[in-house]
């Protein structure tokens, strides 16, 4: 995909691999990786200034990502600062998302994210009658339902594992699910915010006390965004 | 003077300090540490390979390796062979794309202007039209690193199937033909790369101010061999001492303040310390084993004794590692594996992990309060390692170049010398 992109464009600037000292006019911006410092704000500014269209590029650009996890460092996605005309989801975002939404880019059309959550076209779908009763009470499968073949056919939620497909975004081929653990949501909600969607979702089901202690599952990727630009 | 370093992994900028038209002091900078040892401190143990790949677009998959191996330690279980082949692997996946990405796109324009082979600064879009054959290899082996990842490891990155006790993923029959082909034409591609290096350089003469100083040297081997993912820890010292020591008695060698930058070495020499491909390849020599092929023999002691010669390493180990990946699932049924072993007792405290990352040394250690619980963590990342001399190295040549060359001139050609370092900005402020 990388070849192909390249000839299409030109890169007015990219640190990682050019040696271009100033930002120029450009058609579209990638932007990776959250605000986690003040002086990041202003150089994200001027980009935003000098481009016509910008995208969030991956989780942490588009909703903060891992560093959600410090208490101490902020992560704020970029849309709290700059208006943001596009979002490539994932940590990372999954192969043929990212591809294509370049190719579309180059092409100068608008990029389509799936709009259906994870469990729409799941693997483990089955009956799909979700029991919300089902106690919650695990992140991942031990090692010994890994090594089952039948426990693999079975939807997390009703094994007990905590699975965020509902609230999560379908576009990555369900990659983690077909490896036998669940879905840890880096792909972001299909709609609202990360945040909001994380408590109802969590306030539905019966967690148990341990998860609901556990401090890796809701700011994972992204924290709450209490007060808007 | 500030400059901002072009070309590196991540945002770090050169600072020099010049008083009475002398350069005092020059210092390489980033941001401040995120600060991932104290966000890992609670998580759940088989949580936190997923945590820590997060650290790393390039190097994930040796720190979520590194991390299994801690939490193996911790729990006493070792993964199958199947599941220890495929992580070799992917490793060798993760080290061709590293490898490849800065040795061409960061470094080759440098070695171009420094070995006087083009006489304007190479932009990327004269890079990609040097040797159009060149470039296809380039853009084939950046292809094989993320294929490979993504067959082996559930995804381009940030691998999904590495797991505490060994490897979620069985490599299908169709799958392991593939990344097969992958590999087999990934060796065509370096071999004509390794020849392209020798012809264009092999003849001239490496800059001596890139020369490195007496040294010590940090890195990983198996009985004395080539080997990223098990060995022991190996310091060569300055004076040709070599001690050999357990991961598990790291603390009697090096240590670090929990979230501050830096590595303390406790070893009875003062000089600056390097790990990552000049180490391995040191170490590995010393100890009547290398993996090095015939195209060793064009290169003199100078090119030896210099930094420069680090990118032609890059090189040989890609060239290496293709061979023994090609090599192992040629000669091992992966189709039929044993089971995960079960996680159910804790054996220790203290767990350890070591891999060999592209660019050296790295190690994970976790301590457990009484509830099991994690209550610290120090990850020892390579570039904080290499963080020291590459800081002096700069600084001297600096001050050399101040003397009879323009600030443009002088900023252009420190920055040379920085990315000799490959330096992993994302990974040092872990």
């Amino acid at each position: 995909m990388f070849p192909q992109f390249l000839e299409k464009t030109e890169i007015t600037f990219f640190p990682f691999i050019t040696n271009k000292k100033d930002l120029i006019k450009s058609d579209i911006a990638l932007v990776e990786g959250c605000v986690s410092e003040e002086s990041q704000i202003e150089t994200l500014k001027n980009i935003r200034k000098n481009s016509t269209k910008l995208c969030a590029l991956g989780t942490c650009a588009a909703f903060g990502g891992i560093l959600g996890l410090s208490k101490k460092k902020r992560s704020d996605p970029i849309s709290k600062f700059v208006e943001v005309d596009f979002v490539i989801p994932g940590c990372p975002p999954p192969i043929n998302l990212l591809g294509n939404a370049l190719m579309d880019l180059a092409e100068n059309k608008s990029i389509k994210l799936p709009e259906k959550n994870m469990c729409y076209s799941c693997p483990l779908k089955g009956d799909m009658k979700a029991n919300l009763n089902t106690l919650i009470s695990r992140l991942l499968p031990s090692n010994s339902e890994l090594n089952s073949d039948d426990d693999k056919q079975v939807c997390f939620l009703k094994r007990g594992i905590l699975c965020l497909g509902p609230i999560t975004r379908e576009g990555c081929d369900h990659q983690c699910i077909k490896q036998g653990i669940p879905c840890e949501g880096c792909l972001g909600p299909p709609s609202k915010d990360f945040t909001s969607n994380l408590i109802n979702f969590l306030s539905l089901v019966s967690l148990s006390n341990q998860l609901k202690r556990y401090d890796g599952i809701f700011n994972r990727f992204s924290k709450p965004i209490l007060k808007r630009r | 003077m500030i400059e901002i370093c072009r070309r590196i992994e991540g945002q770090g900028q050169i600072n020099y300090f010049i008083q009475n038209d002398k350069i005092h002091h020059v210092e390489f900078e980033f941001s401040a540490v995120r600060g991932f040892e104290n966000i890992l401190i609670g998580k759940k143990l088989v949580d936190i390979p997923r945590i820590v790949s997060r650290i790393c677009g390039l190097c994930h998959a040796s720190q979520s390796i590194a991390s299994c191996k801690a939490i193996e330690d911790l729990y006493g279980v070792i993964p199958n062979f199947q599941s220890i082949i495929i992580r070799k692997v992917l490793m060798t996946a993760e080290l061709i794309k590293s490898h490849i990405i800065h040795f061409f796109f960061q470094s080759f324009p440098d070695l171009l202007e420094l070995f006087s082979i083009t006489t304007n600064p190479v932009d990327t879009s004269n890079l990609i039209r040097f040797d159009p054959q060149l470039t296809s290899s380039i853009y084939d082996l950046i292809k094989t690193g993320t294929e490979i990842s993504n067959l082996f490891g559930g995804r381009i990155i940030h691998l999904i199937t590495p797991t505490p006790g060994g490897m979620l993923y069985k490599p299908s029959k169709k799958n392991l033909i593939v990344v097969k082909r992958y590999l087999q034409k990934a060796f065509i591609n370096i071999d004509y790369i390794l020849h392209k290096f020798v012809d264009l350089f092999s003849e001239k003469q490496p800059p001596e101010d890139f020369d490195l100083p007496v040294l010590n040297m940090l890195g990983t081997l198996n009985n004395g061999h080539y080997d990223r993912y098990d060995g022991n820890l190996h310091i060569i010292q300055s004076d040709g001492n070599e001690i050999k020591f357990d991961i598990l008695n790291y603390e009697n060698y090096f240590s670090k303040e929990v979230s501050l930058f830096g590595i303390k070495f406790l070893i009875n020499s003062p000089k600056p310390i390097l790990t990552g491909p000049i180490a391995r390849y040191t170490l590995s020599r010393n100890n009547g084993n290398s993996i090095y092929n015939s195209l060793l023999k064009y290169f003199d002691m100078r090119w030896k004794k210099n930094i420069l010669f680090v990118h032609f390493l890059q090189l040989l180990e890609i060239f290496y590692e293709i061979k023994s990946a090609i090599d192992m699932l040629e000669h091992h049924n992966l189709e039929n594996q044993e089971s995960l072993p079960t996680l159910n007792k804790i054996l220790k405290r203290d767990g350890f992990g070591s891999v060999e990352a592209p660019r050296g040394t790295l190690v994970h250690h976790y301590h457990l309060n009484e509830s099991n619980i994690i209550d610290s963590v120090k990850l020892f990342i390579p570039t904080e390692i290499n963080f020291p001399l590459l800081n002096e190295s700069i600084k001297n040549y600096a001050q050399k170049l101040y003397e009879k060359e323009d600030i443009t001139s002088l900023n252009r050609k420190v920055q040379c010398m920085v990315r000799a370092f490959d330096p992993c900005i994302a990974c040092a402020t872990h």
